[in-house]
């Protein structure tokens, strides 16, 4: 079973509506994150305000940080790889990682769903 | 005094700031010790002077008083705790991290809900049993949590694997995920704070219209959530007796008997006492002992001639904002010290100068703006309502971002959408369109967002200039938001306070949190001063007198350029009143 990181910009909330326009990819990603989980997928998630040790302390992650600032955060960790970064997997990527099979086909989150992405 | 009557053990007393609730506190734990009952008074003002009144150094332990058998105080300064929270998390990755990095975390863990919750964190271990406060029969503390925040504590899906496990969603709870307590040892506190058997809540007052109706809406939050016992203080209210020969204090007495006969009505039920303004500063033990006496005290004000302030007023501000011919002006301040009315002020101010200007409020009344309208040249009027807009806002993010929510996902996001940062949010998005007419008039707003969240509005707005610049290749980029806020020449803020101790000191964090975001205030006023008025009522000249240690604070100490505006008999409405407020010496005088 492959282990997802997902590290996080520094947030105040969860949903991002202190002080940040709200992120619609945030919001559905919570779903689908709880969905894989359901079904399995062994997901971690760091955020940069609250845990930024585990980012510190992952050279990938912190090469990445010094490279691209944390701006550029979201970042996805399968097995401690690359996978994903500037935004959130939707749910067909959550199910690939995790080998998760019957995937209920159901309209994902896509990238440019959201106002700021692409 | 009612609200002393059968006290249970936790007393919490709740208020805006410059009410009087930390004299109020002081002298019912002095009443209290007196009838020998064993008290810990509990204060986080951070203008605290629980120290000063008693002649002891307290700080962050329990000191006993000495001058008061079986009384102990304890100074909570809710900033260090955030500090301390905020060193424990970030320290660590200080050097290892990117420094913009570091900066930005420590932005996330400046705001108003991570004070609060720290603070909320120093309350925790007094609530519940322990060692440290098993001897006193009462405690009292000086300030009440927020709604919110209890709303925050009671939610299920806030706690959801994140605290236990130390990772997951991030919630306004986030600060809580550093310490090392247990979700029972919040629950806990929570049950003490809603258990009427154990918990009084007292909302501390004063006799205005608009400081009643606050109050009324923290009472109804409150006893939402089980804090059902609850009381309320009228404080400072104003003698009949000092209206004699004085028209201003006549005026007054008039209009705070006249808020206290049409108080909300959800508020008439509530056992209600009255405390006098008195004459004397609530200083040492003997003023505090004689604070709820209406007896003892006699007005002994030696009565010389009336003050004669010479300080700037507020149409000499205006005369340095025309100048620029144009550009955004924004009044800053804590609710009621009067920033719509000073907005308005200076609105006609430039009107009357030949200046277009757009004055836009969030007056919840709404009668300034609408006598405002059609009455001069060159003034439009515009008003948003902030309730109504946040509603707005709540509501589109809820069927938007929360369709596909559980229902403790959804609970999570209804309660976020009720933080006080939600609202400044809404309320700014829905000003964000006049804003751009600044640059060919002049517009007046009668608030402004927070340095935090403007730091936090801009980190996305950095993203967003970086997407266009990408995709836009012809390099004429206008200016972010936050630089236009920046530049002194297109945005001037105005900081709003009254000439008194806490509000001047709110007032003073306030310009610290803009100054952060690279805004620097560019002036002060001082509004509502009973020493640019003429008072002649003993009371009121004590109170004039008090005033002017104040303004010279903000003079010497906060302000690069400030004025002050007088405390007026009659509400300033219309444009006649207004500019008197102003003080331009040109016009007439108030009669």
């Amino acid at each position: 079973m492959s282990t997802i990181q997902i590290f996080d910009p520094a947030m105040c909330c969860s949903t991002g509506v202190c002080g940040v326009d709200v992120d619609q990819q945030l919001v559905d990603f919570s779903a689908d994150l709880d969905w894989a989980r359901q079904n399995g997928a062994q997901i971690e998630r760091f955020n940069l305000a609250q845990q930024p040790m585990a980012f510190a302390e992952n050279t990938v992650v912190k090469a990445f940080l010094e490279r691209s600032g944390a701006e550029a955060l979201p970042l996805i960790l399968v097995d401690g790889e690359v996978a994903l970064a500037g935004r959130y997997p939707n749910r067909n990527e959550l199910a690939r990682w995790a080998a998760i099979n019957a995937v209920e086909e159901r309209a994902s989150s896509g990238c440019c769903s959201g106002s700021k992405c692409c | 005094m009612k609200f002393l009557d059968q006290p249970p053990r936790f007393l919490f007393f709740t208020g805006k700031g410059g009410v009087g609730k930390t004299s109020i506190a002081c002298a019912a734990a002095i009443h209290l010790a007196d009838a020998g009952r064993k008290v810990l008074l509990v204060s986080t003002d951070p203008a605290s002077n629980v120290g000063q009144v008693f002649g002891v150094n307290i700080g962050n332990t329990i000191t006993a008083i000495e001058s008061v058998p079986d009384l102990s105080a304890l100074e909570i300064d809710p900033q260090a705790a955030v500090q301390a929270y905020r060193d424990r998390i970030v320290g660590p990755v200080r050097g290892l991290l990117p420094e913009t990095v570091v900066k930005g975390i420590e932005e996330q863990l400046s705001g108003a809900c991570t004070t609060e919750i720290a603070a909320f964190d120093e309350f925790t271990a007094l609530l519940t049993d322990s060692a440290l406060t098993a001897g006193y029969a009462h405690i009292l503390f000086d300030t009440a949590p927020t709604g919110h925040t209890i709303r925050l504590l009671q939610l299920p899906g806030a706690w959801s694997g994140f605290l236990a496990a130390g990772k997951g969603d991030a919630s306004c709870l986030g600060p809580l995920a550093g310490l090392e307590k247990q979700r029972e040892q919040y629950k806990a506190a929570v049950d003490a704070l809603a258990d009427a058997e154990r918990t009084r809540l007292i909302l501390v007052a004063r006799a205005q219209q608009a400081t009643l109706r606050e109050v009324a809406r923290t009472h109804e939050e409150l006893a939402a959530i089980g804090l059902s016992q609850q009381h309320m203080v009228i404080n400072g209210i104003l003698p009949q007796i000092e209206t004699e020969s004085d028209p201003l204090a006549a005026a007054i007495h008039e209009r705070e008997q006249a808020a206290l006969q049409n108080i909300p009505a959800v508020l008439q039920t509530l056992p209600r006492d009255r405390v006098m303004l008195k004459p004397y500063n609530m200083v040492g033990l003997a003023a505090l002992r004689q604070l709820f006496d209406d007896t003892a005290a006699t007005v002994e004000v030696a009565v010389d001639s009336p003050l004669e302030l010479d300080e700037p007023n507020l149409s000499e501000l205006v005369d340095e904002i025309a100048e620029d011919q144009h550009g955004l002006i924004m009044l800053m301040g804590k609710g009621g010290v009067g920033k719509t009315t000073l907005a308005a002020a200076i609105a006609v101010e430039l009107a009357r100068r030949g200046l277009p200007v757009h004055l836009t409020t969030s007056d919840p009344a709404a009668h300034l703006s609408e006598t405002l309208n059609g009455t001069l040249d060159n003034l439009t009027v515009s008003r948003i309502d902030p309730q109504l807009e946040t509603q707005r806002y709540r509501q589109h993010v809820l069927e938007t971002k929360g369709a596909k929510l559980d229902r403790q996902g959804r609970a999570l996001l209804e309660e976020d959408l009720r933080s006080p940062c939600t609202e400044e949010i809404a309320v700014f998005q829905a000003f964000s369109a006049v804003i751009r007419e600044s640059g060919s008039k002049f517009v007046v707003m009668d608030t402004a967002p927070t340095g935090h969240t403007l730091l936090l509005l801009d980190a996305t707005g950095a993203y967003h200039r970086e997407i266009s610049r990408q995709m836009d290749t012809t390099g004429l980029h206008d200016s972010t938001p936050l630089m236009r806020l920046q530049d002194p020449k297109r945005t001037k803020v105005l900081i709003v306070t009254l000439a008194e101790t806490t509000p001047v000191l709110e007032a003073a964090n306030l310009q610290a949190d803009l100054k952060r975001a690279g805004i620097a205030a560019w002036a002060w006023v001082i509004n509502a001063s009973v020493a640019a008025s003429r008072a002649r009522s003993p009371l009121l000249r004590r109170r004039a007198a008090n005033e002017l240690r104040e303004i010279h604070t903000v003079a010497s100490r906060h302000a690069q350029r400030y004025a002050v505006a007088p405390l007026l008999q009659q509400e300033p409405i219309g444009v006649e009143r207004l500019q008197a407020l102003a003080g331009d010496r040109r016009m007439p005088a108030e009669p």
